[in-house]
């Protein structure tokens, strides 16, 4: 049958892009091993395995630009297009749409590892045939998850050139048999459109930076596994640390985005709630970072290999086993923001292939591994940077093992719930931990490689370390942080900032080129530091004093009616207007401070806004003012976003069953039918009624007892019935009633009453967060991005010059 | 002993006590009459929404009303002193944290689980099939 109006040509041309691409990361795969062996099937196999790559790589944009086409020209024909985008979406927007779903983020992914996988190829040398084998191996797994084909019954991964008609769930319905389903179905006239939480710029550039990060990642381990396979332990270190350094900047600042976002667009008031899908890229970052270090240690001192390759080889581990947790479902109850998925059985096997190479490797190759066996001493740098990385690790453990809570059920068949307070448990562990951190960031770059001279190191050290002690005690009684452990957070993390400083002006002459490693541990140090004033002084000024229970507020929430004021902390908040503007309804509202000769002054206003969305429902966007020292959020929590139509002003509309002389409670008044008349023309020969008039004579109470009255008739000529409506409109009450129809069974009348929509001001729910310092925090991300990106040149420099 | 012994074992007491803390930190999920032995202590319900009975919202009280029905059938009343969350009446799966009280159970926090997407595919095409009977 042919179907009118369908695209198929393209979906062809993308499932045969696809196999294409996923036959050649095999090729690819194969012949990078083959060259791997030696010299000679070097020569044969070498540009066979490029050329395989390169057309990996074709094939995988023209997927992509498939998609593209798909989108841009709304084919609603395709599940992808019509799942993530609609009509009306901004071109920008189109881009979001690409990755929102599970195969598109895939494919960005196995972009980003095509770009490196080329990078690798004109820079790796020696190794380019023993790394790519591995890159080409991670192309086979994740080109499979976007494969969408049957193999002996069992789906192997979803493909984004899917037709709706196509799909298992809708095979045999009787739409899939029609030549113009397209045309007559309503529902493929335009897309489910865009997750509005999505449709937001920090969603456009997020995405991208993350996944470079996690496909980063992939480089500094496949330089380990290399170097276990070819049993070439140690010059692995030089090649793989300008790469971890990128890794560790671009995941980093992804993490970051990831953060912005929900602090712009989110309503959960924060940029850091400790959910699954948060926690599970930051840990790899973590375990990513304590490699670094360890790489460092390696190069200048020889010590702990196997831990530096272990820690390594985890970090990546981890990425793919962040991968499984979100978009396999498994996270399900514990998080707000898991995928859905479909993909499990494959994920696992994935995650599972590469975790038991990996150990079975590590482990037979154990022995044969260079180790140090003589003790580092207590006063060494190598000793307290291996401590740093150790505690990193416990820090990522305890996220990862409280993360994996879903799996740890499965696995050991238990039902532990999350626990009642997560946030408060994690930050019990991560706060201490910080709090060793950034100490050890403070003094670890002042101790010697082998053996420190205490004397010399008290010397230099000793400055910072006052002038910290006497800036702490001023920050803390300016903002009022006397807790014990949140006061040594805030002195460590200004101890650190300054003495990395003073490392730098003095021990590294304040050169550029040396800057990195302090302007990075003075950027992480900046976002602890941030993220303590703005967590622990944050000020819900919309909350009030009533209690549920023992600490159990009521409400952090207040209502404010149009035009109404209120007083919130140090400000009157005011419900201005609001307006709808496209698919946007926008509330103005305004801040006011209190003059101290009386009257008020115009402080700022926010426009909170409310996407509306008929599909996925409606969602709220937070409106912040940024100040220099601290940043005044507003969230609408609730608002009333029907849309008032003028020419018929009367809704909501209310079902009233009332007998002769009763009374019934409506809308929070007494509403009385006081009496019951009935005019009937009768035909006097048969006695039967030729027209009837019923009059209903109604009365309702208002809130000071006053009463109003009204009547609504019901008639019936030549057997047509129709319906008066009487009005109520004075003593505060508008309303109207229709007299409905008669139940002479029950001896009742029904009646619909409405509510004028005068009757009830809009009104917003909205609460208001002063997040103190916060902007601390966003510069600390710049300086730890910028630092690392320096440490990365320099070290990219290093190994260039190594290498000439 | 080695300093790289010294600092393993902490490392493993370390590892210990993180297992150890969700083990003990951990809630359990159990059912409303469960919940009710304990009235006033704060446990987890998996229940589902009673999409026949009133969800209501006040406002003014900022208190949410709703009917739930947990995994043994029994149904609740919730009262949840919050805005209602967007797209409340469409979630399947709600997960809540709180205490039994006499009239209800107070709900300090709910995570509600929405259809998958597979599922709201379904219902469309359900749509469709009743859209095109012919």
């Amino acid at each position: 049958m042919e179907f009118i109006g369908e695209h198929t040509l393209i979906g062809h041309l993308g499932n045969a892009f696809t196999s294409v691409a996923f036959a050649a990361a095999f090729l690819a795969a194969y012949s990078f091993y083959k060259s791997s062996c030696n010299e000679t099937l070097k020569r044969i196999w070498l540009p066979v395995a490029r050329g395989s790559f390169y057309m990996h790589g074709t094939a995988i944009i023209g997927v992509i630009s498939c998609m593209f086409v798909m989108i841009y020209n709304h084919y609603f024909e395709y599940q992808y297009v019509w799942q993530h985008s609609s009509l009306e979406l901004p071109t920008h927007y189109m881009i979001s749409c690409f990755w929102e779903g599970q195969e598109g983020s895939f494919l960005l992914w196995i972009f980003w590892n095509i770009i490196l996988g080329v990078l690798l190829i004109k820079s790796a040398k020696s190794w380019e045939s023993s790394i790519l084998t591995i890159v080409s191996i991670i192309q086979v797994f994740l080109v499979s998850m976007i494969l969408g084909i049957y193999v002996f019954g069992l789906k192997i991964g979803s493909s984004p050139f899917d037709l709706i008609r196509n799909l298992e769930e809708n095979i045999g319905l009787p739409w899939t048999e029609m030549a113009n389903y397209l045309q007559v179905v309503p529902q493929f006239i335009d897309g489910r459109g865009l997750n509005p939480l999505l449709q937001n710029y920090w969603m456009v550039i997020h995405p991208p930076v993350l996944f470079l990060g996690f496909s980063l990642t992939m480089i500094p381990f496949t330089y380990v596994i290399a170097a276990l396979w070819k049993k070439n332990y140690t010059k692995w270190i030089k090649q793989a640390l300008p790469w971890t350094y990128a890794a560790i900047m671009v995941l980093g600042t992804g993490i970051l985005m990831g953060g912005a976002w929900a602090y712009e667009a989110l309503s959960f008031g924060g940029f850091w709630a400790w959910d699954p899908v948060e926690n599970s890229s930051l840990v790899p970052w973590i375990i990513l970072v304590a490699a670094a270090h360890l790489m460092l240690v390696y190069k200048n001192k020889k010590v702990a290999l196997p831990t530096t390759m272990a820690m390594t080889l985890l970090a990546f581990i981890l990425i793919i086993y962040s991968t499984y947790l979100t978009r396999s479902g498994i996270l399900g109850d514990t998080s707000v923001h898991a995928f859905a998925g479909g993909l499990a059985s494959q994920l696992l096997v994935y995650l599972l292939t590469f975790t038991f190479t990996t150990i079975v490797l590590f482990v037979v190759r154990y022995k044969n591994l260079p180790k140090d066996h003589k003790d580092d001493k207590v006063s060494s740098r190598e000793f307290w940077l291996f401590i740093a990385s150790m505690v990193l690790f416990i820090s990522a453990f305890q996220i990862t093992w409280f993360t994996s809570l879903p799996v740890i059920n499965k696995v050991f068949g238990t039902q532990m719930a999350p626990p009642l307070d997560a946030i408060a448990l994690y930050n019990s562990w991560q706060t201490p931990l910080a709090l060793l951190i950034v100490i050890l960031m403070a003094v670890t770059q002042y101790l010697s490689y082998t053996k420190t001279n205490f004397k010399k190191f008290f010397k230099q050290i000793s400055f910072s370390l006052l002038l910290s002690a006497v800036l702490s005690l001023f920050i803390a009684y300016t903002v009022n942080m006397w807790h014990i452990l949140y006061f040594s957070l805030l002195w460590a993390t200004v101890f650190a900032t300054l003495s990395n400083f003073e490392y730098w002006r003095k021990i590294l002459k304040g050169t550029w080129e040396h800057s990195g490693a302090s302007v990075a541990h003075i950027g992480f140090a900046l976002v602890i530091m941030g993220a303590l004033l703005s967590n622990a002084n944050k000020n819900i000024i919309s909350s009030n004093k009533g209690f549920i229970a023992k600490d159990f507020p009521s409400n952090e929430n207040v209502l404010l009616e149009k035009g109404d004021t209120t007083l919130m902390g140090n400000y009157y908040v005011h419900y201005k207007s609001d307006t709808l503007l496209g698919i946007n309804k926008t509330y103005e509202v305004e801040y006011f401070s209190l003059k101290e000769e009386g009257g008020f002054t115009y402080e700022f206003t926010l426009n909170p806004f409310i996407q509306l969305n008929e599909i996925m429902g409606n969602v709220a966007e937070p409106a912040t003012k940024h100040f220099a020292l601290y940043d005044v959020y507003t969230h609408l929590t609730y608002a009333d976003t029907d849309v008032h139509d003028e020419s018929n002003p009367y809704h909501h509309e209310s079902l009233i069953n009332i007998k002769q002389g009763d009374s019934v409670i409506y809308n929070q008044h007494f509403l009385y039918l006081d009496s019951l008349m009935v005019n009937a023309n009768t035909d006097l020969q048969s006695q039967n009624a030729l027209d009837v008039m019923l009059i209903a004579k109604l009365r309702m109470q208002n809130m000071q007892g006053e009463f109003s009255a009204t009547q609504s008739i019901y008639a019936v000529k030549n057997n047509a019935a129709q319906s008066f409506p009487g009005f109520i409109d004075d003593k505060g009450l508008k309303y109207k009633f229709v007299f409905d129809q008669v139940n002479p069974e029950a001896g009742s009348i029904q009646i619909k009453a409405y509510e004028h929509i005068d009757n009830e001001k809009p009104f917003i729910v909205m609460k208001a967060i002063i997040f103190p310092y916060i902007n601390v925090l966003w510069i600390g991300m710049i300086l730890m991005a910028i630092g690392t990106f320096i440490a990365m040149i320099q070290l990219f420099k290093n190994k260039k010059t190594l290498e000439s | 002993m080695k300093k790289t012994e010294i600092v393993l074992i902490v490392l493993v007491a370390l590892i210990i006590g993180v297992i150890m803390s969700l083990t003990f930190n951990a809630s359990t999920y159990i059912t409303f009459a469960d919940s009710e032995k304990q009235m006033g202590k704060e446990f987890t319900v998996i229940g589902s929404l009673n999409k026949e009975k009133d969800i209501r919202f006040e406002p003014k009280l900022n208190l949410l009303t709703f009917f739930a029905v947990d995994s043994l059938n029994n149904e609740r009343k919730i009262y949840y002193h919050d805005s209602k969350p967007q797209d409340f009446e469409r979630s399947e799966k709600i997960t809540m944290t709180g205490f039994a009280t006499d009239s209800g159970f107070v709900a300090r926090t709910i995570l509600m689980k929405c259809p998958s997407k597979y599922n709201e595919q379904q219902h469309i095409n359900q749509d469709t099939l009743t859209s095109l009977t012919y």
